[in-house]
């Protein structure tokens, strides 16, 4: 219960327990983890499937309470934060990726990268610019105008993608950004999430259990039933 | 955010269309039948209107109404000219007789017998002149009356009405107001009527006159009551009893339940199917309050999207509402068929805030949607 949290650490998250379910259906889901991804890396978190890897990443953005333990985003204790302070701060610092993409099918990929934007009060007409620029910048150039559904799911993984750089956040948090798509969209999508996201001032959490993609993880963090089990530094083979 | 919410909403159509066409049902059905409401409510008393001279009105004391009158002892206007605060009084002959056309249509008609000295209760004409009642046998019709007695046609002179055995000629078309009885409406000289009311001994439906100008009304018709027996109503309290009798009679229940329905109906249905459509989206609602949407973020949304639906549906409703009024207003019959704009007004305002209620839901159901969700598919 008593390590101290390391604030040198992007994200920081100190003997976090979470549990779902009352009684005899209760169940222990985190179990005391202690987390750190850092500044300039892409940290994979890795592990079976239902070992708490998403339960984990939710805290960290805030979406989930902990019920004990604390995380700390870039020195911010976020359970301090009033709820409208946390929305605010996720909007600021946050991008996300997921597995569904989860765009809206209604907006053009455009509209949709524009979104972060637009809840942080730009105009749509300079948001929708913006979009424009960074979709061209993961080569989506032509395809800005589409709604979703004319998208493959590979190229709907990159407008996501765009949607989660376009407001400049230094936290992405990609939860089985690969698991939709087959081998070579999802290599694409990683080598785009690679070049484009990793910056000195930014962390990239990536959750995933598709191992063909490890090799570009800076740190492989390994969890198993609700505890980590091993953080590994990759000596930089494959970094660009 | 505006055109956001314009864009989701607009992504699923036929949802869309439903809610707007819901609303503007609502919109239509209410406003159309409270115009016919106040329509029929304004005709219950219109007779009484049309005698414009008149503003006393004595009657049987089993009188309730102007259509269904038990006629009082001939002498009865000339008692009423002896009180004090009486200007003048006379005989108003109202006889209801079965009528025939030359072409063989058939109708009953309420007759209505013009003095031929005072002119009291001639009607205001459409064509022709009322001055023709003055000429023997002759009649002037209401536009009600061609419509239902000489349908497709239009007034010519020489037309011809049988009145029991009795054949008139139509000289001219009245403006008289829409009876509430829908039959037709025929002037005709004092004297024509007398001979007309073959079903009864008695020629006086009622004793219509005039206050003097400084009588006491109350003190007068209390006076009149006490002495005869009778019912002695000014115009404003004979309007307000035909109207009540009409009232009693269930009639404006129809029009309270369709407008109920209306409203529940076009509102429930609208309210359910945006329910639905903020459920189908709780996936998109979901990832905008992860990508960081505020709670009066999300608000303003789901604001302009019901804001949106309630719009286009009363614009439209409206615009039905006011054709069908004016297209009504054409037939004879619902001549005097208006939609006034309180009317109008009371109806928007009543589906906005129903809307407004169910826009509340939306958005508690909004709010009520897990963020860490947006990980799970
Ligand atoms: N909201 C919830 N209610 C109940 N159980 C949950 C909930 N969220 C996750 N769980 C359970 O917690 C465990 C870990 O889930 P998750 O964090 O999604 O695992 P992973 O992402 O590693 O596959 C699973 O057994 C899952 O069923
Ligand atoms: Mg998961």
């Amino acid at each position: 219960m008593s390590s101290v949290p390391d604030l040198t650490g992007a994200v920081t998250c100190a003997s976090i327990w979470k549990s779902f379910g009352e009684g005899e259906a209760k169940v222990d889901v985190l179990r005391g983890v202690n987390f750190m991804a850092a500044l300039g890396e892409m940290t994979f978190l890795v592990g079976p499937s239902g070992c708490g890897k998403t339960t984990l990443i939710s805290i960290i953005a805030g979406l989930l309470a902990p019920d004990s333990g604390t995380v700390s985003l870039f020195g911010e204790r976020l359970s301090l934060l009033a709820p409208r302070e946390r929305i605010l701060f996720r909007r600021q610092y946050l991008g996300f990726v997921f597995q569904q993409y989860n765009l809206l099918p209604a907006f053009t990929a455009a509209e949709n990268v524009a979104v972060p934007l637009v809840a942080a009060g730009w105009g749509r007409e300079n948001a929708i610019g913006k979009a424009r620029e960074v979709l061209t910048h993961l080569g989506l150039a032509h395809r800005t105008e589409l709604v979703p559904q004319l998208l493959s799911g590979g190229q709907q993984q990159r407008v996501a993608l765009a949607r989660a750089l376009v407001h400049e956040p230094r936290l992405i948090i990609c939860d089985e950004p690969t698991a939709a798509l087959d081998h070579r969209s999802g290599e694409s999508v990683m080598e785009r999430l690679a070049t484009s996201a990793i910056h000195p001032d930014r962390a990239v959490i990536v959750v995933t259990h598709d191992s063909r993609v490890f090799h570009f993880a800076h740190r492989i963090i390994e969890m198993e039933d609700g505890l980590i089990r091993s953080s590994k530094k990759i000596e930089s083979l494959n970094q660009p | 955010m505006i055109s956001m919410a314009f864009t989701m909403l607009s992504h699923d159509g036929p949802k869309f269309l439903a809610m707007v066409l819901a609303i503007a049902m609502a919109a239509f059905l209410t406003q159309n039948q409270a115009s016919f409401l106040v329509s029929f409510l304004a005709m219950s008393d219109s007779q009484i209107r049309d005698v414009r001279e008149a503003d006393l009105w004595v009657m049987d004391s089993s009188t309730e109404c102007f259509d269904q009158a038990k006629p009082l002892k001939d002498t009865a206007a000339e008692i009423v000219r002896g009180f004090p605060g009486v200007k003048w009084a006379l005989t108003l002959l109202k006889v209801d007789a079965p009528a025939r056309t030359e072409a063989g249509k058939l109708s009953s008609v309420t007759i209505l017998g013009v003095p031929e000295q005072s002119k009291v209760g001639e009607p205001r004409m459409n064509i022709g002149d009322s001055s023709v009642l003055d000429e023997r046998d002759s009649a002037v019709i209401d536009p009600g009356g061609m419509a239902l007695l000489y349908p497709g046609e239009t007034f010519r002179p020489g037309m011809r009405i049988r009145i029991h055995d009795k054949w008139l000629q139509i000289k001219g078309v009245s403006n008289a107001s829409p009876p509430f009885t829908g039959f037709p409406i025929i002037h005709v000289s004092h004297s024509t009527a007398i001979q007309l009311n073959r079903a009864e001994s008695r020629c006086t439906t009622f004793v219509v006159g005039r206050f003097e100008a400084d009588a006491d009304r109350g003190k007068v018709t209390r006076e009149i009551r006490a002495a005869t027996g009778w019912k002695a109503l000014t115009r404003e309290e004979f309007e307000e009893a035909s109207s009540r009798f009409y009232m009693d009679q269930g009639v404006p229940h129809l029009f309270y339940i369709t407008i109920t329905v209306g409203l529940i109906v076009g509102a429930a249905f609208s309210g359910q199917t945006f329910l639905m459509f903020v459920k189908e989206n709780a996936r998109a609602f979901t990832t905008l309050k992860v990508l960081g949407f505020t709670h009066g973020q999300l608000a303003v949304m789901v604001a302009t999207m019901a804001g949106i639906v309630v719009v286009l549906g009363l614009a439209l409703g409206t615009m039905l509402a006011v054709g069908t009024s004016f297209s009504a207003a054409t037939m004879p019959f619902f001549r005097s068929l208006y939609l006034p704009w309180q009317v109008t007004l009371l109806c928007c305002i009543s589906i906005g805030l129903i809307t407004l209620i169910t826009a509340g839901f939306a958005f508690k159901k909004v709010l009520n949607l897990e963020p860490a969700d947006v990980f799970r598919s």
